[in-house]
């Protein structure tokens, strides 16, 4: 198994867990024409929930944008994205799984990364970037799990040189 | 006669929110992350993260997939506990290599080091 040297320090411990409590689950449904990620968090941020677990369980998409990884080539990180992959819809999402938390300048982030197919069948996927997934008129359907006591906020990781999503206790 | 179905009742229970850093093994650090917090049963909720390589199994092939920067597209898959009664992970799901490549199947243990984190939500199953 090929390990690469993180430009910062290994940092303790390797694994890093929280318990938050179970609440009720929430399905979402979002009506078509509007962006997929920032839809979702609006949505969520109108019910109080900034803190959530995030399955999409089906999307149809007009057009979309989605990024892969690639070795960096400045070399201040061991990997980062290349550039966006546009596809032209219909586009069927296939499964996707998210994180939403507070991001590293405060406003609210989905982390979400997707599987989907093509109007010629051809399967694509990667990191999707918000504002860049506007939903056909078929709209989506997300399974959320919203998060309480603990969740994942986002703060400067060191040894990786990016603001990660890191475990974190919430206040009561 | 032989049962053609099994079934375990229960209901699912606290949620564990994780990070796993670079270099970790996937299954290996699910189960280790596991075992170290008493979880013996879980089922996982939501994963987003990348490999820096990726060794998938499905059926009798194994599909190796050269990165970095492997993107977890989606992960699916529950932890039990094994004979020994320690913790044991079957995962699986689809990735995206740099070429925009999809793949799919079994992630296999000890060949899925995390490039540079793993966010998982695991719930745990809770047998009556």
């Amino acid at each position: 198994m090929r390990r690469l040297v993180q430009p910062g320090a290994a940092l303790q411990p390797r694994r890093l867990l929280e318990w938050a409590a179970p609440v009720s689950d929430l399905r979402v449904t979002l009506t078509g024409g509007q962006d997929l990620l920032r839809g979702l968090v609006a949505a969520l941020a109108g019910k109080g929930v900034a803190h959530a677990a995030v399955q999409i369980v089906a999307a149809e998409i007009e057009r979309m944008a989605y990024l892969t990884g690639a070795e960096d080539p400045s070399g201040e990180r061991v990997a980062t994205y290349g550039a966006p992959t546009w596809l032209e819809g219909p586009v069927t999402l296939l499964g996707a799984n998210g994180i939403l938390g507070p991001g590293p300048d405060g406003d609210t982030l989905l982390h979400c990364h997707a599987v989907v197919v093509d109007a010629e069948g051809r399967l694509h996927g990667g990191h999707l970037p918000p504002g860049d997934v506007l939903l056909g008129s078929g709209g989506a359907v997300a399974l959320v799990t919203p998060l309480r006591e603990a969740a994942f906020a986002a703060s400067y990781d060191s040894e990786t040189n990016y603001p990660l999503f890191q475990p974190t206790k919430l206040p009561a | 006669m032989s049962e053609a179905a099994t079934f375990e009742e229960g209901k699912l229970g606290r949620i564990a929110v994780v990070r796993l850093r670079p270099n970790e093994d996937l299954v290996g650090a699910v189960e280790a992350a596991c075992g170290e917090h008493g979880l013996s049963h879980a089922v996982v909720r939501s994963a987003v993260g990348s490999l820096v390589d990726a060794v998938l199994e499905a059926g009798d092939r194994v599909i190796q997939v050269p990165g970095p920067g492997i993107e977890i597209l989606t992960l699916a898959g529950e932890v039990r506990p094994d004979a020994g009664g320690r913790p044991r992970a079957e995962l699986r799901g689809t990735i995206a290599d740099g070429k925009a490549q999809v793949y799919g199947g079994r992630f296999r243990r000890g060949a899925n080091p995390i490039c540079i984190t793993l966010e998982l939500v695991l719930q745990e199953w809770l047998p009556a």
